[in-house]
């Protein structure tokens, strides 16, 4: 009896999740505000207009693809329209149908960037990346990782902190960094010092970011890192890297 | 004359109490005035021509809530080929791929992948090992920025039409091999092609260029790899 009950709990609960689990799914609906909205084969400038929908008829957002949106009219037509194009569109209260674009405004306010560097950490190759999550336009956190590549000795970095941009809505904006990491440093087995070593840090850096075009910057930054070592002085090691970026 | 004395009382008792009833209404007059002045006075302030409201409508706006758009910019996804590592003969490689889609245009991408070294033929000649098997390990990674310079259309008869595109790829990365780490450049190029949104099949090319002395000599080493892969947008 206690069996059959539990079954029937269970059969209630798929019947009510049948929905969520059908991947029944709620699309944006958007209505056209310009004479004509045009959808393309495929998501790029290059593929042809197939499709146009009418002033004030409606299409719903499927997906979203770089700078195209996947869209389905009213008839069921699926196509792709520009970013450009969409910004002519309103949502159902007649208010305009607004998103995160890869713009100036974008690079002065944005949520996440992402960049990769070449540079030189105490005088060895550094390959490096990084990525960040900004609390507002001025002030973020980062993560960065890298590897440096030297005659001596080879390693990876991991660093984490704060870093807080003067002037963001400049082309040329200023920043300044701070934070910690670890440092992992492995000596070529031909010299007398063998052991690895993993030693903690901290570092206080600046730099300069560019903005180029859409979503992309360059970045060029220092990094002074104190390295505490197990000996009676602290090891000092600059970092220098250049690289671009995106934001997201 | 006792009757006229108490007219002329009477008549001053009612004049006096009509005034006092009158002046009783007098406070709520002059709130009225007062609160009809300072409407007048808001009014002005506020520069507002518009006539007053017969009806004040109660319109309740239809609050719309925005679901969150899928977006299909990420690609990971699976690769296997053949690598020729210089020196050390072709051997399979198989790796893994990661990319962001930044525009249309450009992609950033992560590699990560590894083989394994043959013999030279020095090695096949005299019977002496070089390398131990682990340093045989040809392991690399790379972060590479990527750019769709042909993009296009498949057709496989006359209603399937499927997105494609050749790219380009350069980029930084490090390659272990021989006990040693090395800094390595890599660039190549490759052809995608969508059966569906998600789905893309590559077949690319890719050479990878760093410095090595392992045989003595100072030289810049160049290994190609030639691969097939799947990758999945999310």
């Amino acid at each position: 009896m206690q069996r059959l009950r539990t079954v029937r709990c269970l059969l209630l609960l798929l019947l009510l999740a049948a929905p969520a689990l059908c991947g029944a799914r709620e699309y944006l609906q958007v209505f056209v505000a310009s004479p004509y909205l045009e959808l393309h084969t495929g998501p790029g400038r290059g593929y042809p207009v197939f499709h146009v929908v009418d002033r004030d008829k409606s299409v719903d957002v499927l997906a979203r693809y770089t700078e195209w949106f996947k869209v389905r009219t009213e008839q069921n037509v699926v196509g792709w329209v520009a970013e450009g194009d969409m910004l002519h569109t309103v949502l159902a209260d007649g208010s305009p149908f607004t998103f995160n674009r890869g713009d100036r405004a974008g690079f002065t306010q944005h949520r996440f960037e992402m960049g990769m560097f070449a540079g030189e950490y105490g005088g060895a190759t550094l390959i490096s990346a990084y990525g960040s999550w900004s609390f507002n336009s001025q002030l973020a956190a980062e993560v960065s990782v890298g590897q440096f590549l030297g005659n001596v000795s080879n390693g990876v970095i991991a660093d984490i902190g704060l870093t807080h941009v003067f002037m963001p809505e400049w082309r040329w904006s200023p920043f300044v960094m701070l934070g910690t990491g670890v440092v992992h440093t492995e000596p070529k087995a031909t010299l007398v010092q063998p052991l690895n070593r993993t030693e903690q840090t901290a570092y206080v850096g600046g730099g300069v970011r560019y903005y180029l075009t859409r979503r992309f910057f360059l970045r060029a930054e220092y990094k002074n890192h104190v390295v505490f070592t197990k000996l009676n002085s602290n090891e000092v090691v600059d970092e220098w890297k250049l690289g671009f970026a995106f934001f997201f | 004359m006792e009757t006229g004395i108490r007219v002329l009382f009477l008549t001053a008792v009612v004049a006096t109490l009509c005034g006092c009833a009158s002046l009783s209404s007098w406070i709520h007059h002059r709130q009225a005035a007062r609160q009809a002045k300072e409407d007048q006075q808001t009014a002005q302030a506020e520069g507002d021509d518009t006539p007053p409201r017969v009806i004040d409508p109660q319109v309740e706006r239809r609050k719309i809530t925005v679901p969150k758009i899928k977006s299909q910019n990420v690609e990971i996804g699976l690769q296997y080929g053949a690598l020729s590592i210089e020196n050390f003969g072709t051997n399979p490689v198989y790796g893994f791929t990661a990319a962001y889609h930044i525009t249309e245009d450009f992609f950033f991408q992560g590699e990560f992948g590894r083989s394994q070294a043959g013999q030279t033929s020095f090695e096949t000649l005299s019977n002496i090992q070089l390398l131990t098997p682990s340093e045989r390990y040809f392991t690399y990674y790379d972060l590479s920025l990527g750019y769709n310079f042909l993009p296009g259309e498949v057709f496989i008869g006359r209603k399937l039409a499927m997105s494609s595109a050749f790219y380009l790829l350069g980029g930084i990365g490090s390659t272990q091999f021989a006990g040693d780490t090395k800094f390595t450049l890599n660039f190549g190029g490759g052809y995608r092609v969508l059966p569906t949104d998600w789905i893309a099949l590559h077949i690319g090319v890719q050479d990878r260029v760093f410095q090595s002395d392992l045989l003595g000599v100072d030289k810049l080493t160049n290994n190609i790899e030639a691969n097939i892969g799947a990758t999945v947008f999310f």
